[in-house]
């Protein structure tokens, strides 16, 4: 047994209510910790309608499908040389894109999907996963599996609430440890008659991490491909992507050593 | 007031005494004769005048039975009684003269409702209803809203009967921006089916306007797994069969329901948000799905919301880049809708002049006129 593969941490970006960002966050998350040095792999399972290789410009060779098909396949082949390389300025990170078409999206089997990730965890520091907003068997096996969820959400209208309260609900419902999910809040002050303080009553819960609405620096992000974190535009947004990633990785409270003993560690006593 | 006076033909003799003792139960009906034998109930039974006949649809020559209770007595309503309902034995039993099917055994208010309540405004009642699908790649496309101020729309223009069915089955909004707290769900209509018939399922509709009701979606995420596709695709088949219009909202993308329902539709809309990200390449994905169908030029239509500014211009633009017609653009009203919304409210008592109820009531008018598309038509 290869007992010295040391499982790297999956972060799942997962919400219930649509359009709250998820996209946006995920490549800004591994943006960042391709940056800081780690390793790196971004994977978009929305499926169907993912945005990553839309956003990083990506012209994929392989996608989702042909490593899904390498793992039934059962050839013992890496895996790696099937993902797609995003580089900007130095940084580097991988990607597992989407499938081109979306009838094949349609029939990937989501165990399947669980064991590429299964796999590819033993070959990064970190996986960054942006999902649907939906229960699906897909996205269950993705918390199950994820080291930490990221559950996002805005102040919006009180449907997008309810929404966001009943999935936070049924996700405290699968009995997760509770440092494992995350409420992170997106667009904390955009344009909305809902206060902050009435969200968190609704939710019952703080949130883990704020991040303030900067929709002109996102759209520009978006038009561009370059994302925040990499732009050499230090708003107050990037900042708090980079303090964000800071709180996952631990930064500043542990040196290298410990950081890579401590994942080391939580694979023994997991 | 009309008395209502019923003829209870039955062949079987349990649900003879059975549905005998539920008709005298139930008020303002009075059962005047029963048979058992429908050639007795044809050749006896118009000395009671009955005004109402329930006729066993279980016969097997209901057909020809049908015709000639209708010869015989042209002035009663025929409400065929059966063990189950299906889409295509109710439907020719309608066509036939029968004026809708009600599973046996039924309750009192079932009756009444087969009475009074359970007639399409128009005469005739024959005509299938239109049945039309919001699709979207994504979430957050603006739809709940669309439908719902378009089921209005649509009712106001034509006084039509309108349905509408909430399929997004994990979050689904329909019911909390009429502010409704419904007893009966999707989930107890789709465990029911089997016993349902399109005047029973009526009742787990909840009206929300005079002719507009809303069968309401899953109170929370797990109960997804308690409407099967079939119990669904029976729901949209009974819905056919009791409103003018059926409007059904599913989750987004493609899974099962939202496929099954399109299937269903006699059009699916594609409903995307323009937000500056990449709604044109999701529209168009979805598109190389759709266009597999031969028929998609009639079936498949492509709505916009959140068009700033919405002109025609805007709508042309959109056409070019998208490849496809566009049938509707729709302006923001965000916060419009989410004034309305945080109230538990919906946005419908908007300003008949707003930009928004302008364009929903064109949509409205398309639907309803089934005017040919036009393409200098805005």
């Amino acid at each position: 047994m290869a007992d010295e593969q040391i499982n790297g941490v999956i972060i799942t970006f997962f919400s219930t209510a649509s359009a709250v960002g998820k996209t946006l966050i995920s490549i800004n998350m591994a943006s960042e910790l391709a940056r800081e040095g780690y390793s790196v792999c971004l994977a978009d399972f929305d499926l169907q309608f993912g945005d990553i290789r839309n956003y990083l410009r990506l012209t994929p060779e392989y996608t989702i499908t042909d490593l899904c098909e390498s793992i039934q396949a059962d050839s013992g082949r890496p895996l790696m040389p099937l993902l797609t390389t995003y580089s900007y300025e130095g940084v580097s990170f991988q990607v597992i894109p989407n499938p081109a078409k979306l009838d094949e999206a349609y029939n990937l089997s989501p165990e399947t999907i669980i064991e590429v990730l299964k796999n590819l965890r033993m070959q990064y520091d970190y996986i960054i996963v942006d999902t649907t907003s939906m229960f699906s068997v897909l996205n269950l096996g993705l918390l199950d599996i994820s080291t930490i969820v990221t559950f996002l959400g805005i102040v919006d209208f009180i449907p997008t609430i309810k929404n966001m309260k009943i999935g936070n609900e049924t996700l405290r419902t699968l009995n997760y440890d509770s440092n494992k999910i995350r409420l992170v809040l997106n667009r904390s002050d955009s344009k909305t008659h809902i206060q902050l303080k009435d969200v968190v009553s609704i939710l019952g819960e703080d949130f883990y991490h704020i991040l303030h609405n900067d929709f002109i620096s996102a759209r520009e992000s978006i038009a561009t491909g370059v994302p925040l974190v990499l732009n050499g535009q230090e708003s107050e947004l990037t900042q708090e992507l980079r303090a964000l990633v800071a709180r996952y990785t631990n930064k500043g409270y542990q040196t290298e050593e410990t950081r890579k003993r401590d994942s080391w560690l939580s694979k023994i006593f997991k | 007031m009309i008395n209502n006076n019923v003829m209870l033909v039955e062949g079987n003799r349990l649900y003879l005494e059975q549905l005998s003792n539920i008709i005298r139960e139930t008020e303002t009906v009075t059962l005047v004769a029963r048979f058992r034998d429908a050639k007795d109930a044809l050749g006896q039974g118009v000395v009671f005048t009955p005004n109402i006949i329930l006729l066993d649809a279980d016969n097997p020559n209901i057909m020809s039975l049908l015709e000639e209770f209708r010869k015989t007595y042209p002035n009663a309503d025929i409400i065929c009684t059966g063990e189950k309902w299906s889409a295509d034995s109710s439907s020719l039993y309608v066509n036939a003269g029968a004026k809708c099917f009600l599973v046996k055994p039924f309750s009192s208010e079932e009756l009444l409702d087969a009475i009074f309540a359970f007639s399409k405004p128009t005469t005739g009642g024959v005509a299938e209803a239109k049945v039309m699908t919001f699709f979207s790649p994504k979430g957050k496309s603006g739809k709940t809203t669309l439908i719902a101020n378009l089921a209005m729309a649509i009712s106001r223009k034509t006084n039509a009967s309108v349905g509408i069915i909430d399929a997004d089955l994990q979050f689904g909004d329909m019911a909390f921006f009429f502010n409704l707290k419904p007893q009966s769900t999707i989930v107890e209509a789709a465990r029911d089916t089997d016993f349902l018939s399109p005047v029973s399922l009526n009742s787990y509709f909840v009206p929300v306007a005079k002719n507009v009701s809303i069968l309401c979606g899953t109170k929370e995420p797990s109960l997804i797994d308690k409407v099967s596709i079939h119990s669904l695709e029976t729901i949209i088949n009974m819905a056919r069969t009791m409103f003018q219009y059926v409007l059904i909202d599913v989750p987004a993308g493609f899974n099962p329901t939202s496929i099954a329902a399109a299937e269903m539709a006699d059009t699916t809309y594609v409903v995307a948000m323009l937000n500056g990200g990449y709604e044109v390449q999701h529209i168009q994905r979805s598109l190389d799905i759709f266009t597999t169908w031969p028929d998609y030029k009639e079936k498949v239509k492509i709505i916009l919301t959140r068009v700033e500014p919405c002109t025609i211009t805007a709508k042309q633009e959109m056409e070019e880049v998208i490849g496809y017609p566009v049938a509707g653009i729709i302006p923001n009203a965000y916060l419009d809708v989410a004034t309305a919304a945080d109230d538990g409210r919906m946005a419908l008592d908007l300003k008949p002049n707003s930009p928004l109820s302008q364009r929903i009531n064109y949509l409205a008018g398309r639907i309803t006129k089934e005017k040919q598309d036009d393409k200098d038509d805005f």
